[in-house]
């Protein structure tokens, strides 16, 4: 079941769509330990790297933002990213969860 | 993900369908499930684990596949009659979370579009109003009047149907008075115990946002016993 912040995500997406923004669909699909969104969770993030939803609470945003980009620069259609959440992915904002999340990535379009 | 299926996907939610959308995230390819309706021919395999991902309301990959299904549930329907200063406030709250909302009530100097814009209010008493919405036991009502013309006959709608939760507002004595009513309508007494009164979860305020907050928090309490 998902909260309402997530299935808004896919409104804001389209809204960017119909701006003309590339935009790219994080979708947490796995978890391992504690990790502070659950699967389903979603985040959208356009070609200038602005980006709305959460997929981690703060902890790999920036890392998936960055996959995000290159995606969207390459023009693939998508693609499956692992993280650690408590290693150095963490740091920035001293967040250390100790948890594993999977992300499917994937271009709108 | 191709742009119509963003298109089905917003459309399925507006017109409050369940739903799952099943990815396979090794080649990309996705289609949407719906309860006893055909499946695509590439995830036909894998058609009783999606079934019970579905009846689960659980997303997540298939164990030892690369099939990942991610379900969409209708919002649960939240009936608020009295479209008063409380109400004002717990929409702020409740509006962010996975609810419908309707708001009832049959004087037109509460329910106001100015008052409440963009919002479901039927301007009708509960008889009539909930002629109007569709109701199970996985309704909730809110029950804010404290006036029993207007709150006794949702509370009566909402005992019937068996909602899975009914709060009404007002003091232990004008539940208990309340409480009498309807023993006096018919209703068991375990019935009658099922209404959460006074509402909301004891946070110790009195203030309208308080109170608002209060029954926000009962609210999400019980819906996740569902």
């Amino acid at each position: 079941m998902k909260n309402i912040s997530d299935e808004k995500i896919l409104e804001e997406a389209n809204l960017w769509i119909n701006d003309n923004y590339k935009v790219a669909l994080a979708t947490v699909i796995k978890t391992w330990g504690s990790s502070p969104r659950q699967v389903g969770s979603k985040m959208i993030v356009n070609e200038k790297g602005e980006f709305l939803g959460s997929i981690s609470g703060g902890c790999v945003e920036s890392s998936v933002i960055d996959e995000s980009l290159q995606l969207i620069k390459q023009n693939k259609p998508f693609k499956k990213i692992e993280l650690n959440v408590s290693n150095e992915n963490a740091w920035e904002v001293g967040l250390a969860c100790g948890g594993e999340i999977t992300i499917y990535l994937e271009q709108i379009n | 993900m191709k742009k119509q299926l963003l298109d089905n996907i917003i459309s399925k939610k507006n017109n409050k369908e369940e739903f799952a959308i099943v990815t396979n995230i090794s080649t990309g390819k996705n289609f949407i499930f719906e309860k006893n309706k055909i499946i695509d021919k590439n995830f036909e395999k894998y058609s009783d684990e999606i079934n019970n991902y579905f009846n689960n309301k659980q997303n997540g990959i298939i164990e030892n596949t690369d099939i990942f299904i991610d379900t969409y549930l209708k919002p649960i329907k939240v009936i608020i009659v009295g479209a008063v200063h409380i109400t004002q406030f717990l929409l702020d709250y409740i509006k962010n979370l996975n609810f419908e909302i309707f708001i009832i009530d049959p004087r037109d100097y509460f329910a106001s579009e100015k008052r409440f814009p963009n919002m479901n209010i039927i301007n009708k008493w509960p008889i009539e109003a909930f002629e109007e919405i569709k109701t199970d036991s996985s309704s909730a009502l809110i029950a804010l009047t404290h006036d029993p013309k207007i709150d006794d006959p949702a509370l009566k709608h909402a005992l019937k149907n068996k909602f899975f939760y009914i709060g009404a507002l007002g003091s232990k004595k004008t539940h208990l008075n309340r409480c009498q009513r309807l023993k006096e309508a018919g209703f068991k007494e375990e019935e009658i115990n099922s209404i959460h009164g006074p509402i909301g979860i004891n946070l110790g305020g009195k203030s309208s946002p308080e109170i608002a907050l209060s029954i926000t928090a009962q609210l999400v309490l019980e819906s996740h016993k569902l």
